[in-house]
């Protein structure tokens, strides 16, 4: 990240609504121009953090800075932004240019150069003969896109969008989604998104700041969330993991369920946690000889059942009784290739690059901290810490 | 220069802010001066002696050790239940008819039903001693001896909540699931257990419900109970005699506060079940498509005519009456009953007082309570404050008329209180049958309300438009089906309305439902039918005039409901 002062910064924000947590110290710095996604499940917090960068809610405590202004008391009117709702929230009764133009009715711009600005917005947004009709009479993501288009009439320094694709159907939404993205990129304005779906996250955001119960659990590049998950939540949450429970017996040895097993890893000093890795590193060895065990983690699993999903084939597979399946993506070539059966003894190997280690948080109701956590990072074996970065 | 610039928006704020809190705390205080005060003025009065002290539960005592008085309660509780029996079961029917039958003419029978929204409570009793009076051409079809007493009572009342019970019915019938009902019969269970099992269920809040309005309704009426009561006294009529026969506030406060409680406990039970009814229907149930069954259908049709043919008996007894020169002498049509001016009440005068108290109340009120609605509903400073409101807004549902009216005496007729000014005026009168019927007005803004999405006050917020800007260009403009659905109720109930006024006019604001009632008391009885009809009429042209206005108006400016 360059060293130039953010364009938002937001400081130990803290928010709760009756005994219910929603944000919960909060800080964050978003780079001019940037694109950012917040992310995670429904009553993470998410939406609280837009909504409180916004101005439609309140927090109890913390600032928030924009472009220089502390903007942390002022009401949403005062605040420089423009936001897109799910509901799209365009006024029914009003044409798709009225609507456009409602913001710029009271910033006594001539009419002629208002009706510029909607029609080249319109141009923008690829819906340039649209303008006389009313929302009603418009698809869900046409209705998304004027909602957009009405957002940016104001040339606001910074744009809000809340779920913006939720209500759309999937075809609309890949769509939409590059051309948001096209958009941005294009004006070069400030963005955040909240979203719940990892896709949109990961395929849109230049940054993505994954939250879990009113807190930040990792923030970073979709690279870097998808394959350096700070914590066991991130894993669960982005893309799908095999998460292991695993109990250490010294700093190379881990017993998994009745098993004990070898790993490249160095492990922390703790008794129990998880081993995390993604189903498309596993690779399916004809026997366990001549493989590194200082660079892979190797393991013997029974063939349970095979998914075929289109691209790739899921296989899943019984390590041990007591484990949850392990899952194995295969491309369908190497799939036809296999001449397992189901119930046949398989030999597996994991990328030490690709392993993951989470030790079991400690007793006293203590949450994940990343900030707090540089013991476990200098292994190499959690994520790389970008939190703040 | 920074500065200045931070300066001036932070002035922005306050306006915009200040303008917000102003109107909650004006809609507050009006509530407060409106109505809670006056009634807590009469709680106090029910407290004191004529001298003004205060002497603990001695009126109570008074009042329970008088038999004649406490007998009352007995007569009240008598007639509510037989009412509400009457009309939740016959309105059950009726519904059931007109959502899940496969009978033809409901659009007709629907409109029917409607008629007895229109006329005052006074109408339907006038009729009753048209038909069943000692004079009446029904006279011997009357299985009691006389109509003047609870079975005139109970026909009248009948007629006038009917179309209150149906409207609730129709609404928890039309909430139905077909996919329960293909259910029951993929597994080949019998009608009646369909019934039990699935159609009740579905409507049993709706039904609840329907027994608590209509309980309340008919429990706090005063206008059937003064016409054709007789000597059968009943909670609301005591306190009209109290205050007006005899003077005693003291006692008609006690009444005022007895008669409070069952009306105050049906509204709490009434809002509970409220609460349960909306998250009943999941949002993807498929409506049911009533299916034809020959013999059921002829049966509930045959229902259906007899039930309007009573309510058209009842409506079209009251117009020939009133045309009738002299019942039963000279049965010669005329229009000498209409000559208002001879008579007690008022004359024309005061139907035209009626007419422009109806007309400000509709204007005033529906400004009020929308505005009042919009605060409470969509905007965030004050929550405490809104709360509030919301919880006042509610409770003059809970408030009978009668009751009303006395408090208002109490309150604005003290010489100390710096509204007295306006007793005796055509201010207080509105201000009266607002706060009278502002429950309902103000649950159909709220109702409409909801329905429009909620981001607006921030997108335009985000978009630098103050709120009153968004509040006309769209919250109104969305909301105007309902705003006209408001001010033709608040013209409808200000044009019938008796209970409430009836303390509180004067001699140069008389008004026409209560010449009616007076008129009667002179013995005037087709006069008083005949100034009955023409305030049904009345209310029936400002409904034409709202349904004129929704549909053609509404259409031309509003193309964007089409789409």
């Amino acid at each position: 990240m360059n060293t130039s002062t953010p364009y938002l910064q937001i400081e130990h924000l803290r928010k709760s609504f009756g005994s219910f947590t929603a944000l919960d110290d909060i800080s964050l710095d978003i780079q001019e121009g940037e694109f950012v996604c917040f992310l995670g499940p429904s009553g993470c917090g998410k939406t609280t953090l837009l909504r409180a960068i916004a101005g439609l809610e309140q927090q109890e405590e913390g600032a928030i800075v924009q472009a220089g202004q502390d903007v942390s008391v002022l009401p949403p009117q005062q605040r420089d932004f423009g936001i897109v709702f799910q509901s799209y929230a365009l006024f029914p009764n009003l044409t798709v240019n009225d609507n456009i133009a409602y913001g710029l009715a009271n910033m006594k711009i001539p009419r002629r150069e208002r009706q510029q600005r909607v029609q080249g917005l319109l141009d923008q947004i690829h819906l340039p003969d649209i303008g006389d009709k009313f929302p009603g009479q418009l698809s869900g993501g046409q209705q998304q896109r004027v909602a957009l288009a009405r957002a940016l009439a104001t040339e606001p320094g910074l744009l809000l969008l809340d779920e913006p694709l939720s209500a759309l159907d999937a075809r609309v939404r890949l769509h939409l989604r590059n051309e948001i993205c096209a958009l941005q990129r294009k004006l070069g304005i400030t963005t955040i998104m909240v979203t719940h779906d990892q896709d949109e996250a990961l395929t849109m955001a230049d940054r993505i700041v994954v939250m879990d119960h009113g807190r930040i659990a990792q923030i970073g590049t979709p690279e870097e969330i998808y394959q350096q998950p700070a914590t066991e939540f991130v894993a669960r949450f982005v893309g799908s993991m095999n998460l292991l429970p695993a109990r250490v017996l010294d700093h190379r040895n881990l017993m998994l369920g009745r098993k004990e097993v070898q790993t490249p890893l160095i492990l922390p000093v703790c008794a129990e946690g998880t081993l995390g890795f993604r189903p498309e590193c596993v690779q399916l060895q004809d026997g366990p000889w001549g493989l590194d065990r200082d660079e892979h983690l190797v393991l013997q699993a029974q063939l349970d059942q095979v998914y075929f999903m289109g691209a790739f084939a899921r296989l899943e597979m019984t390590l041990d009784a007591e484990l949850p399946l392990v899952q194995v993506d295969l491309p369908v070539e190497q799939m036809q290739n296999l001449e397992a059966g189901v119930g046949q003894s398989l030999w597996l190997s994991i990328p030490k690059a690709a392993l993951k280690f989470y030790p079991q948080a400690q007793q006293g109701g203590e949450r994940y901290q990343p900030h707090a956590q540089p013991a476990e990072m200098s292994m190499g074996v959690a994520a790389m810490q970008v939190a703040g970065a | 220069m920074s500065a200045t610039l931070t300066f001036a928006r932070k002035r922005g704020l306050d306006t915009e802010t200040w303008l917000q809190r102003l109107i909650v705390a004006a809609g507050v205080l009006f509530l407060l001066i409106a109505l809670l005060m006056p009634l807590t003025t009469m709680l106090v009065k029910s407290l004191q002696n004529t001298a003004g002290e205060f002497i603990g539960l001695s009126n109570f005592v008074a009042y329970f050790s008088n038999a004649a008085l406490t007998q009352s309660i007995l007569n009240s509780l008598n007639i509510a239940i037989w009412t509400t029996v009457i009309v939740v079961s016959t309105a059950f029917v009726f519904a059931y008819a007109l959502t899940r039958s496969g009978m033809v003419g409901k659009k007709g029978f629907r409109i029917l039903t409607m008629l007895p929204l229109f006329a005052p409570s006074l109408l339907p009793a006038l009729s009753m001693i048209y038909l069943f009076g000692n004079q009446g051409i029904l006279k011997d079809w009357l299985p009691v001896d006389s109509i003047y007493g609870p079975v005139g009572i109970v026909m009248g009342l009948s007629f006038w909540a009917f179309p209150h019970a149906l409207m609730i019915l129709i609404t928890a019938f039309s909430n139905s699931d077909a996919r329960l009902y293909e259910a029951a019969k993929s597994m080949k269970t019998p009608p009646w257990r369909v019934f039990l099992t699935v159609t009740l269920p579905s409507v049993r809040y709706g039904l609840i419900n329907t027994i608590f309005v209509i309980f309340t309704l008919t429990i706090t009426d005063f206008g059937v109970a003064k016409v054709i009561g007789g000597q059968y006294n009943v909670l609301a009529t005591d306190i009209y005699k109290q205050v007006v026969g005899q003077q005693n506030f003291q006692m008609g406060a006690v009444v005022s506060v007895i008669l409070l409680l069952p009306a105050l406990v049906s509204f709490i039970v009434e809002r509970r079940v409220q609460r349960h009814q909306s998250a009943q229907l999941s949002s993807r149930a498929v409506p049911l498509q009533p299916q034809k069954s020959p013999l059921r259908d002829a049966l509930l049709a045959l229902f259906c005519t007899l039930v309007c043919g009573f309510l058209l008996l009842v409506v079209g007894m009251a117009v020939y009456a009133s045309f009738i020169t002299f019942w039963p002498y000279n049965m010669e049509l005329s229009l000498n009953n209409y000559r208002f001016d001879m008579m007690d009440g008022g004359g024309w005068a005061s139907y035209f007082n009626s007419l422009q108290m109806s007309a400000w109340t509709a204007v005033i009120g529906t400004a009020v309570i929308f505005l009042v609605a919009y605060m409470s509903e969509k905007i965030k400073p004050m929550p405490t404050a809104r709360k509030l409101l919301q919880l006042l807004a509610m409770l003059p549902m809970a408030v009978p008329g009668i009751v009303l009216g006395l408090a208002y005496i109490f309150f604005f007729n003290h010489p100390q209180n710096p509204f007295n000014a306006i007793y005796g005026t055509m201010a207080i009168l509105v201000l009266n049958t607002l706060v009278h019927f502002y429950t309902v007005c103000h649950l159909t803004a709220v109702t409409s309300l909801k329905q429009i999405d909620g981001e607006f006050e921030a997108v335009s917020a985000s978009l630098k438009v103050p709120f009153y800007t968004t509040l006309r260009r769209v919250t109104l403009p969305l909301a105007l089906p309902s705003v006209l659905d408001i001010s033709v109720y608040l013209f409808v109930n200000a044009m019938t309305t008796v209970s409430a006024v009836v303390f509180l006019y004067s001699a140069d604001t008389t008004l026409a439902s209560v010449a009616v009632l007076h008129m009667d008391e002179a013995g005037d009885i087709a006069p008083a039918a005949a100034m009955a009809v023409l305030l049904m009429l009345t209310s029936l042209a400002a409904k034409t005039l709202h349904w004129l206005i929704s549909h053609q108006i509404l259409q031309r400016t509003q193309r964007w409901r089409q789409c």
